[in-house]
């Protein structure tokens, strides 16, 4: 308010202050980062000296060696991975069908579909957590590496849906029709064509869902009770306990599991924010 | 006329389209549609264990209302809510508006570094805040310390009056990224010719947040509450990594007490009534956001007439 009221005089003061918030605000975000990266290069006894001093020496790789040998996290960084990879193929698969469907053609029960599929984002996943354990447990599909997948991929198709329906909407008919002329068949032109065409948007869905799914915890928490099983932050979750004495230990596991994410983002951050931009307009 | 034989000529036949929707359906019926039916179910039974479970009525209902920590839990909640709603949209909106003003440069850069927490999992958000608020080594006693206030340091997390609001802090930095890619690109779409006439009228930059941005962009605010609203309702891992709930049950919420209930003391039946509660709760949330909107709009609509 003060800085408004001074506009006139000092316009340069108001500008410094307007780009001193957001500096402020974007250093607060990337901080953590940082924080966590230099401090995996030192020990307990310089931690508790100065928790934000730099470390004495950068080649200290002691926390690095103790968290990839004597911790699972390489184990669940595996088992994360792996869930991940094949809860992306399916997503990606069923809204690349279902989307194109939903938007292209009319047909009984597409409005009770749709409906279903929006549900989703009324009903907070964690209010059926027991219902899933329950049936989980029963079929025994409960206690296996792969026991995440089917929630994971229920978790994210909405949203994927959604993304591929609006984007088909853009993209005219004509290609699709000419195929038909030319005498391919509904599946060739599907594959075949439309597949690379809907490329961008389904870059942007897997993008999304990649984030989702990489850090997913509740459906791990009650679904996996054995070691080997633990996704990443299941790991860090249940390790608490024993590591936590030794802060820059803890420190490094946490930026270890950060890495991935980390080098995907820096990599794909634009088309994230775009594909977030397109998914709440519809949404 | 064109337009239909078109459509039948593209169109594969009911079989087909039943065969290429089934396997998503399939999928999501199973996964999601039928555990949202049988958590209403369940919520009638007592479970003494997974295979053995009787009917038991409104009792696990009537537990649910006399039971002191579901009231903690959702007073809890709601506190969530409420100081996420205007923390995360609040400051979201702030943001947007300097990032699209053009005195500040660079706007896609910040978007793109506030935007990542969104990125980081829950656990790893809740333990880097964690070592903010360690007593021992945290951020802010080193802080404290460093400006000579050394002895007002109070363990944060482990005092009943401060720790909903330190759960709270973390949310809502993590997730203003979230809410400022959505506010920015609704700003971005409004027409720059309604902002530089404003600004020709001379409107101070106060003014223009307040009586052309704000309202052009109210749609894209109300998903963004919504998107709040169901986003809080459900949290539980950042509290789960931060407190647990503790201390004692002070920072315990609806999620997480369901989840204790249920995989702690594994009663399952009064854990499904208490998840049922939380979607009913977060119903009436959705009904009682919506209500500003419809009033505002009748008001307008009668000043307009």
């Amino acid at each position: 308010m003060e800085n408004k009221k001074k506009r006139r005089p000092g316009r340069a003061l108001g500008t410094f202050c307007m780009n001193a918030v957001p500096v402020f605000y974007a250093a607060t975000c990337i901080f953590p980062v940082i924080w966590l990266f230099y401090t995996t290069f030192k020990t307990q006894e310089e931690f508790s000296i100065d928790v934000l001093a730099l470390p004495k020496s950068w080649g200290n790789l002691a926390n690095y060696a103790y968290v990839l040998t004597q911790m699972p996290v390489l184990r669940a960084m595996w088992n994360t991975l792996r869930i991940t990879v094949i809860v992306l193929f399916f997503v990606l698969a069923i809204s690349f069908i279902n989307g194109y469907f939903l938007a292209r053609f009319r047909f009984k029960g597409k409005q009770v579909i749709s409906v279903l599929y929006m549900s989703n984002l009324l009903i907070p996943i964690h209010a059926i957590l027991v219902p899933i354990y329950i049936l989980f447990v029963k079929i025994g599909l409960s206690n296996h590496w792969y026991s995440t997948i089917l929630p994971c991929i229920c978790m994210e198709l909405t949203t994927a849906i959604f993304l591929v329906w609006s984007y088909v909407d853009t993209i005219p008919r004509e290609l699709e029709e000419a195929a038909a002329i030319d005498g391919s068949s509904f599946s060739r032109t599907l594959f075949t064509i439309l597949l690379p065409l809907l490329r961008p948007v389904l870059v942007t869905c897997g993008i999304i869902s990649f984030f989702h799914v990489w850090n997913e915890f509740p459906f791990s928490l009650i679904l996996f009770s054995s070691e080997k099983d633990y996704t990443l932050p299941l790991m860090l979750m249940r390790f608490k306990g024993e590591y936590f004495t030794d802060y820059p230990r803890v420190m490094t596991s946490l930026f270890v599991s950060i890495v991935p994410a980390l080098v995907i983002y820096a990599l794909f951050s634009q088309q994230i924010i775009k594909g977030m931009m397109a998914g709440a307009v519809k949404g | 006329m064109k337009q239909k034989k078109k459509r039948d000529t593209l169109q594969p036949g009911a079989p087909k389209t039943a065969a290429y929707l089934a396997p998503g359906l399939l999928v999501y019926g199973m996964v999601f549609l039928l555990p949202v039916l049988l958590v209403i179910v369940m919520s009638f039974f007592k479970f003494s264990s997974i295979k053995k479970f009787t009917f038991v009525g409104l009792a696990n209902y009537e537990r649910l209302l006399s039971d002191a920590n579901v009231w903690v839990a959702l007073r809890n909640n709601l506190f969530l809510v409420a100081v996420c709603l205007v923390g995360q949209i609040g400051i979201a909106f702030l943001l947007a508006c300097l990032l699209s003003s053009k005195r500040v440069k660079g706007a896609g850069i910040y978007r793109t570094v506030i935007y990542f927490p969104v990125t980081l999992s829950a656990v790893v958000i809740g333990y880097v805040w964690r070592f903010v608020y360690d007593y021992n080594y945290g951020l802010i006693t080193y802080f404290m310390n460093a400006i000579g206030q050394g002895d007002k340091v109070t363990p944060l997390l482990s005092q009943v009056d401060t720790v909903m609001f330190c759960v709270c802090i973390p949310m809502i930095w993590q997730y203003v990224g979230f809410h400022l890619v959505i506010i920015l690109s609704a700003m971005t779409s409004i027409d720059k010719e309604v902002l530089e006439v404003a600004e020709l009228d001379g409107c101070s930059g106060v003014q223009k947040a307040r009586y052309i941005l704000f309202p052009l962009i109210r749609p894209t605010l109300v998903v963004c509450v919504f998107l709040c609203i169901s986003a809080n309702m459900k949290a539980f891992d950042h509290i789960m990594t931060l407190t647990n709930g503790g201390p004692g049950n002070a920072s315990s919420v609806l999620a997480l007490y369901a989840y204790n209930v249920s995989f702690q003391q594994f009663n399952m039946g009064y854990g499904s009534a208490i998840s049922v509660f939380i979607l009913l709760v977060t119903a009436v949330l959705f009904v009682v956001s919506r209500l500003p909107g419809f009033i505002g709009k009748r008001r307008e609509r009668t000043h307009g007439e």
